[in-house]
């Protein structure tokens, strides 16, 4: 049930196995280069998860990116000591679950849904980016650590495993091997029992709840992995940069994942996976030219992917290829979706 | 079913378009950056698009005029400069993705840029880390202590000290400071507070404006309660600097404004109509009307119009990356070399530009400059006027009171009064 | 007293002025208008560059509704019309539309703008000055909600529109064609943003991020307000308002502005569909007692 043989997959198979390839093939500018574009796929999936999987519309995953983006400044800073720096990647990881788990009981309990979802984690990365922005006092410090204010942390230290610390090569293919992880995982959760639990919600919450499922429990369960996901995200960008600040809460960080995964193919996470990487490189190719076009032509290419091709960019090639190369699955999978839409 | 393969081939053809137009400008790039050893390439990072384009661009222009000046003199070592200039969209990501690119992908001898503080800081430890030289040519809080980095611009020494103790002896002693609620604005209002005590002054209120308000209602009506001899504004930005008109209309416009970074980085009293920026004073470093009396400005300002007419101002930071530019070319030629150790140990050496604001110096033991500064003020018109001068004013607060000595001690940090 | 009064009146002139565009399209459409910012952006440039022509001000004004409106209508027919009912879809449009309209902006008319005087004067009352202008900003926002009212509800537009809103399906059934109302809406809402950066273009610095300042105050009011593009903003605005002016008034900016983001949090969670949902429920158990 999990290895189909369709397009999204083979796409997914050449894509690993060009990920795993790169560093021979390039100098080392560039695979610390993708390595970013890499930790910014978490974020993605992170939402990819959420919404695609379960209809929850966050608009905030970059609360939990920055959140644990500090946390992971503020204790590997105050530790001292740089052989727990794995461990600070842990516990970030999982408080940025634990708070996501907080506020999605506070929403889901509280029969919050749909939009405004959106809106509340909107306001609330915006709050802490309006609170971050004025803690470069000295009353802001945590332990020896001051938060920083609009200008945030840097020179945090990089990931150490015993004496080996992670650069370059070494945390291109560490980023590399927990991506891959992730997504087998989140492959075969797509068709595990909670699941399918998970893409009944988002078809029909009412449905979903007659049958006797527990709807609050199982979107705060997702919401939280969506959080850990998205925090993984946060301090995979910090230990490639050694830097975090405010604007990591700011309305542009909020946007580009819901942009990403809303134009690549939302219910796809080899969609958000592709679309992200794309992205991330296309805009700094654009940036990089100088041209004063960069942003108005970046702009066009999301109108245009969102007018013409409705279901996601890379999404719609996917459905494409099947039809092209295996008509059995696309016509199987229209039937599927006919079904759903009704 | 005709409009759905409709739609299908022109999906393709968008994505075909899309990596066409990434390999187009990916090959434009490589093919450009090849002729290595005829040029000797500059990094400049400044912001040309986003929040902080308005200051960005002024600089982008002097960098531009200061190579090209460069290279009609028979450029560097017997080589071009090139100007490798990527737009860094008031982003704080884009400035370390760009930074590491032209380090590690275009190699370039030393970088330029960043407007404000929090992009200087995302890409410092990342120039430390390769061992870039590094010119922040920026007025901004001071405090930065860094082997690989160097400052061209104001820093509090320069312009808060100065300014404040003529303030409280022309006008009296009660200040009110109103500052952006970010580092700049909190270290800043430190330096006023420290300042004004040393001076036997009473600072009655300070108040912090997050940035990107624009709407200062309560913030005028709490400083006519205060009734201020002096009112110190060190607002940042574009939505900030609404303050100036809302106070004219509704506040007490016989009360002096205090500022070291309007006008003269951000031209208020050009962009606002008379009288919002009246009875403002500033010490500046550089400001395009002391064209009215220095030669050297004059000179400045006239070339810099000449190759950008459709500019609007020319400000103090614009200058700071044209000497910043020109120091680093000197110091390339005293060291005969674009190696960064030499031209560190060229720039310690107190090496010294004789530029549109006067000579500036190199401080070694800080790398800040030891340069002019002038006071300024408006008159009701908003016509500006030079009031003093203060010749070479050292950046000593770090090497006096924290002992950074940057040609013996290693340092990667910043300093700042709040502890 | 008459100070915070003061203060109250601007406070509840910007976040009604703010809103009132972005709430008409989010609550008549359920499109999000992330370019709401640039549509204001938009108007202030049109304001500014015709009184700089030599045009009288009420005229630019006038002006920037029309050409905002105007301009509204072309992205509604190129753009907004294949996204009706895509709400999610919409906020990555206007996404794009924004970058798009920030950055031609910038090309074409550089980073800044000579600002406008503000006009009237001041008044002193209790030997204070209290601008004109921005006591007329107060009085033309409210104005603004009775004409609006009157609009969505005297009129054939407004009972056609409140059909849609209602229930598109049964309004079309009935005849109505609810594409035309979508786009006149849409437009509408877009030359009201065009008022609103008119308005403010004297008071404020114009430039390309002019709309950054209004985005989040007016996203506030209309979370708060909910989906009643009259009574939503009206009533938030007044609440909101008092919110911020008091703990400006107290503890400073920082601090009104903070408490505007944690209310916004805390309505949602108290009442997901805001004023609009919670006065909907009185007025349903009123009918019915």
């Amino acid at each position: 049930m999990l290895v189909k043989l369709n397009t999204e997959n083979i796409v997914a198979v050449l894509i690993f196995l060009f990920f795993f390839v790169y560093p021979v093939l390039v100098d080392a500018y560039s695979v610390m280069n993708l390595a970013y574009f890499l930790s910014m796929v978490f974020l993605s999936l992170s939402l990819s998860l959420i919404w695609g999987y379960c209809g929850i519309f966050s608009f905030g995953q970059a609360v939990f990116f920055g959140i644990s983006g500090y946390f992971y400044a503020v204790f590997t800073l105050n530790s001292g000591i740089t052989t727990l720096t794995p461990l600070g990647l842990i516990l970030g990881v999982l408080i940025g679950g634990v708070i996501a788990w907080i506020l999605g009981y506070f929403m889901f309990y509280g029969g919050v849904n749909d939009v405004f979802v959106g809106l509340i984690t909107l306001c609330l990365t915006l709050v802490l980016e309006t609170f971050m922005g004025q803690t470069a006092g000295d009353q802001w410090m945590i332990g020896q650590v001051n938060l920083g204010g609009f200008n945030g942390i840097n020179s945090i230290p990089s990931l150490q495993i015993g004496s080996f610390i992670l650069t370059g090569n070494s945390f291109y293919y560490f980023v590399l091997l927990i991506l891959l992880a992730v997504f087998i995982f989140l492959k075969w959760f797509e068709f595990s029992k909670l699941g399918i639990a998970v893409v009944a919600i988002r078809e029909n919450r009412e449905r979903t709840k007659l049958l006797g499922y527990n709807v609050p429990f199982i979107q705060s369960l997702v919401f939280a992995m969506g959080g850990a996901l998205a925090s993984l995200s946060g301090i995979f960008y910090v230990l490639w940069g050694n830097y975090i600040t405010p604007s990591a809460f700011g309305l542009a960080s909020a946007t580009i994942p819901v942009v990403l995964v809303a134009a690549g193919g939302r219910k796809n996470v080899t969609a958000a996976l592709l679309f992200t990487v794309l992205y991330y490189w296309f805009s700094q190719t654009l940036s990089a030219s100088g041209s004063e076009y960069a942003l108005i032509i970046l702009g066009l290419v999301l109108i245009v992917a969102i007018l013409f091709v409705p279901n996601g960019l890379i999404a719609s090639l996917f459905h494409a290829g099947d039809q092209l190369f295996f008509r059995e699955h696309s016509k199987s999978l229209l039937r599927k979706k006919g079904a759903k839409t009704l | 079913m005709n409009n759905r393969k409709k739609r299908k081939s022109l999906s393709l053809l968008l994505v075909f378009v899309l990596v066409l137009a990434g390999i187009l400008s990916g090959c434009g790039k490589s093919s450009g950056s090849n002729d290595d050893s005829k040029t000797i390439k500059l990094g400049v990072l400044e912001d040309r698009s986003g929040d902080f384009s308005l200051v960005g661009i002024q600089k982008y222009h002097a960098a531009q005029l200061a190579v090209e000046e460069i290279n009609k003199q028979g450029g560097l070592l017997g080589k071009k400069v090139q100007m490798v200039a990527p737009d860094t969209q008031s982003d704080n990501k884009r400035y370390q993705e760009m930074a590491k690119r032209l380090i590690l992908q275009d190699k370039v001898a030393a970088i330029m840029g960043a407007f404000s503080s929090a992009s200087r800081e995302a890409i410092r430890p990342i120039m430390d880390q390769n061992k870039m030289l590094y010119f922040y040519n920026n007025q901004y809080e001071g405090g930065v202590a860094d082997n690989m980095t160097f400052n061209t611009g104001a820093i509090p020494e320069h312009q808060m000290v100065p300014l404040i103790q003529y303030m409280i002896k022309k006008f009296g002693p009660r200040v009110y400071t109103i500052a952006a609620d970010y580092n700049f604005g909190q270290i800043s209002a430190q330096w006023v507070k420290k300042t004004v005590e040393a001076n036997g002054g009473k600072l009655v209120n300070e108040e912090f404006i997050p940035l990107g308000v624009s709407q200062f209602s309560s913030t005028i009506s709490r400083i006519k309660k205060a009734k201020p001899d002096v009112l110190v504004t060190l607002l940042v930005g574009q939505d900030q600097s609404s303050f100036y008109e809302q106070w004219s209309k509704s506040g007490d416009k016989s009360i002096p404004m205090a500022s070291t970074v309007n006008m003269a980085q951000a031209y208020e009293h050009k962009r606002f109509a008379a009288p919002a920026l009246a009875n403002m004073y500033v010490t500046a470093t550089f400001m395009e009307e002391l064209d009215q009396k220095y030669p050297s400005a004059k000179k400045f300002v006239d070339k810099f119009y000449k190759k950008f007419p459709n500019d609007k101002y020319v400000g103090m930071e614009a200058e700071s990356e044209y000497t910043g530019i020109m120091l680093w070319a000197k110091a390339v030629k005293k060291a005969k070399s674009t190696d960064t150790d030499k031209v560190i140990k060229a720039l310690e050496s107190g090496i010294s530009y004789d530029g549109p604001a006067g000579p500036v110096t190199i401080d070694p033991k800080t790398h800040h400059a030891i340069r002019n500064v002038y006071l300024v003020h408006t008159d009701a018109k908003q016509k500006v006027h030079i009031d003093t001068e203060w010749k070479d004013v050292k950046p000593d607060w770090l090497s006096k009171e924290k002992n950074v000595d940057l040609t013996k001690k290693q340092e990667a940090k910043q300093y700042t009064p709040l502890k | 007293m008459e100070d915070l009064l003061y203060q109250f009146m601007n406070n509840f002139a910007f976040l009604i002025l703010s809103a009132i565009g972005l709430a008409v399209i989010f609550g008549m459409m359920k499109i999000i208008n992330l370019a709401h910012g640039e549509f204001i952006m938009l108007g202030a440039y049109i304001a500014t560059l015709a009184t700089k022509a030599g045009i009288p001000l009420l005229l630019s004004i006038l002006l920037s509704v029309v050409g905002v409106g105007i301009f509204g209508l072309i992205v509604d027919r190129l753009i907004i019309s294949r996204l009706y009912g895509r709400t999610l879809d919409s906020v990555v449009v206007t996404w794009g539309v924004s970058l798009v309209m920030q950055q031609g902006i910038l090309i074409l008319f550089g980073p800044s703008l000579e600002t406008l005087s503000t006009p009237l004067g001041s008044i002193s009352i209790g030997g204070s000055d209290y601008s004109l202008y921005r006591i007329l900003l107060f009085v033309t926002a409210i104005v603004l909600l009775i004409l609006l009212y009157l609009l969505f509800t005297k009129t054939t537009f407004g009972l056609h529109s409140r059909a849609a809103m209602q229930n598109a399906e049964i309004a079309r059934s009935m005849g109505v064609n609810t594409n035309r109302i979508y786009s006149f809406t849409f437009s509408i809402g877009a030359a009201l943003a065009g008022l609103t950066g008119a308005l403010y273009a004297p008071t404020m610095a114009v430039s390309p991020t002019f709309g950054g300042g209004f985005l989040m105050p007016s996203f506030v009011t209309v979370i708060v307000g909910g989906a009643n593009p009259l009574i939503g903003p009206s009533l938030s605005g007044g609440v909101l308002g008092v919110v911020s002016t008091g703990l400006d008034a107290t503890w400073g900016t920082f601090f009104g502005r903070l408490g505007l983001l944690v209310v916004a949090i805390l309505v949602i969670r108290i009442m997901p569909l805001g004023f609009s949902g919670l006065v909907e429920k009185l007025s349903v158990r009123k009918s019915r007692g």
